[in-house]
């Protein structure tokens, strides 16, 4: 359970999120939908406590996370912006690393460990270096160590960026069943289609607010299209509706 | 809470960082490379100039005329040479090189010894070969000393103290002699022991500050439940690790070419007994962990790992200063001097490789205010590690 009220962030002159709150709830999928610079990292760095919101305030499971960002960051797992893995390390070594500095030890590791390599398809490179690794195998060991200590909040920002087909299925599957597994899971992403079929909640973003809110039906109607993207370009203030209008009626990519 | 104690999660950041940094071949290079190209190297340029120095006195004195000069011929033998006889066109071998000089002794030699008369003897030799400088340097001395010593005698047998015949005494003190190059190279040995520290963990504290940033690795780090504190000091000693690390080889290397190769002849005066070693380590410990920790701070600040190795390399002038006072004009013995981290351990350094033992108070006072300062720069980069833009670039 994530919530945050109210936050305002900016960076000098540039105000980056201004009064954005939300609600991602427990065996859910929340989107976090926008346009590239809209915001969505920044927010997500507020949620997961490495950047300080300038006002508002944010929890997870309750835990206020200004005030004991720590005991949040123990139940939360984050695929964040930066994703950079140690070429010299193996996978298997980066979730061990990450399950210690989690607190795990021993046996109960390695069992987590192997569960996870399993669950990921990635006994292959288990005990590669990663070094010369695809995106698709980066991304995997990303998301292994971030959830090696069975967060029970999993925050992904833009978790499909650069994968291939393959690589984005499995990623769904892994969301999907995390959901089902009740955990709370909150991804950001600047791809309609990829919202509108994982999300029980979707949020817009643009430009620092929350311009929208709602299910993918719930958004439709608000915005008064027939499909989903050309309510994402609308509400998000990318384009009017004249100019939508104007151009031939978009088919949301299958 | 979850139940990770500050010292287990700085033990696990410390085992992770060291994995890495074995792994790294540049971080091995740098370690294990400089002590290698240092004392290692001069050692064995040292060593080759001995033995050529040796070899230039092994060398056979061709001489023309030899049976005319039996007493001279006897004299040399006593001296430990060689003595053979000379090509049969003396200046045309020495011009092609068959030999690296030849002595002519003049027919007249009895005669003219006997009459106390001065005996020209002809050293031919081809001044543009550079290679038989040595040898033909060797015969020279020791030719003029065998005139010293006739001069002596026909001295004192007319009853003349042969001091008389030197008035004036000159003793050449040759500069750029290799002699003198090797003693005042062994002078840099505790500048060396002290660089050490700074070049040992140079690629580690970059990489762990700098580079994880640059790779992308340290926002998800950062995201674990454990305080900065812990991460920062478990980097922080592993790269006081490699400084050590590099300190140690340094010192056995030292060891090795004082032992092994022939530099002791020039005259180098370095004591390397046991003791000495645990002073020189006890007095680099400390440095070890203020340079290591001066290097993350400064490597924090920089935007990317390049811009780090500039402001690195800079960062090893801190050594130097003091060193080279000492070596122009001594560092003095006040407490206050060796108060001062990096003064205080070229200090320790100088006296335990002079072969006297540094008393406790210069290892308090140095190390404890080295320890100090480094605390405090670990303080200041975990405190940078809670800094937004220092975690997620400028």
């Amino acid at each position: 359970m994530i919530r945050a009220e109210h936050l305002h962030r900016s960076f000098g002159p540039l105000v980056a999120v201004e009064d954005v709150s939300l609600d991602a709830r427990d065996g859910q999928i929340t989107g976090l939908l926008g346009p590239n610079g809209a915001g969505k990292t920044t927010t997500l760095r507020m949620l997961y406590g490495l950047l300080r919101p300038d006002r508002g305030r944010v929890t997870i499971d309750g835990i206020e996370v200004g005030s004991d960002p720590r005991a949040a960051q123990a139940k939360i797992g984050v695929l964040p912006d930066a994703r950079g893995l140690y070429p010299r390390l193996t996978a298997r070594e980066h979730i061990r690393y990450f399950g210690q500095l989690h607190g795990l030890r021993g046996d109960e590791l390695e069992r987590r460990s192997a569960e996870l390599i399993t669950r990921l398809d990635m006994q292959a490179i288990a005990d590669r270096r990663t070094e010369g690794f695809s995106q698709g195998e980066r991304m995997k060991v990303a998301l292994a160590r971030a959830l090696v200590h069975q967060p029970n909040n999993v925050l992904l920002d833009e978790p499909t960026n650069g994968l291939d087909v393959m690589s984005t299925r499995a990623m769904r599957r892994l969301i999907r069943d995390l959901r089902s597994e009740g955990r709370c899971v909150l991804f950001s992403s600047h791809i309609m289609q990829e919202v509108s079929a994982l999300c029980d909640t979707i949020v817009i973003v643009a430009q620092g607010r929350v311009v929208a809110r709602g299910t993918s039906e719930e958004l439709l109607a608000q915005a008064g299209c027939r499909n989903l993207e050309d309510a994402f370009v609308l509400l998000s203030g990318v384009a009017s509706r004249e100019e939508l209008g104007g151009a031939p009626d978009l088919e949301a990519r299958p | 809470m979850i139940g990770l104690s500050w010292l287990r999660a700085m033990l696990v950041v410390w085992r992770k960082e060291l994995l890495d940094g074995v792994r790294d071949r540049r971080s091995l290079l740098s370690t294990l490379l400089y002590p290698l190209f240092g004392p290692l190297l001069s050692g064995l340029l040292f060593g080759f100039i001995a033995n050529q120095q040796r070899e230039a006195a092994d060398v056979a004195i061709p001489i023309a005329g030899a049976e005319h000069a039996p007493e001279l011929i006897e004299w040399l033998e006593v001296q430990g040479a060689t003595v053979v006889d000379a090509p049969a066109d003396p200046r045309a071998a020495v011009l092609a090189g068959e030999v690296p000089f030849v002595v002519a002794v003049p027919e007249q030699f009895g005669q003219r010894m006997a009459a106390g008369q001065p005996i020209e003897i002809q050293l031919i030799v081809d001044g543009s070969r550079n290679d038989n400088r040595a040898a033909v340097g060797h015969v020279e001395t020791q030719l003029a000393s065998y005139s010293r010593e006739l001069a002596s005698m026909r001295l004192l047998a007319r009853g003349i103290d042969p001091m008389v015949m030197t008035p004036v005494e000159v003793r050449q003190v040759e500069v750029a002699s290799e002699q003198q190059l090797a003693t005042s190279l062994f002078s840099f040995v505790p500048l060396f022991v002290l660089l050490a520290t700074f070049v040992g963990g140079m690629q580690m504290a970059i990489d762990t500050t700098a580079g994880e940033r640059e790779r992308g690795s340290l926002e998800p780090l950062l995201l674990n439940p454990v305080p900065r504190s812990a991460i920062v000091v478990g980097k922080w000693l592993a790269t006081v690790a490699f400084a050590l690390a590099c300190v140690l080889l340094t010192l056995v290397c030292c060891v090795v070419v004082l032992e092994y190769t022939p530099v002791r002849e020039f005259g180098v005066q370095l004591a390397l007994g046991p003791m000495v070693l645990v002073s020189v380590v006890l007095a680099t410990v400390p440095m070890a962990l203020l340079a290591s920790a001066l290097q993350m701070l400064v490597a924090s600040f920089a935007r990317s790992f390049k811009e780090a190795q500039t402001y690195i390399s800079l960062l090893m002038f801190v050594p130097m200063v003091p060193a080279m006072v000492s070596m122009m004009s001594g560092l003095g013995d006040s407490l206050a001097a060796a108060a001062i981290p990096v003064v205080g351990q070229q200090m320790l350094i100088e006296q335990a490789f002079g072969g006297e033992q540094p008393g406790p108070l210069g290892f308090v006072l140095a190390g404890g205010s080295a320890i100090v300062c480094a605390l405090a720069c670990v303080a200041v980069t975990a405190g940078l590690f809670r800094r937004e833009t220092i975690v997620f670039g400028r």
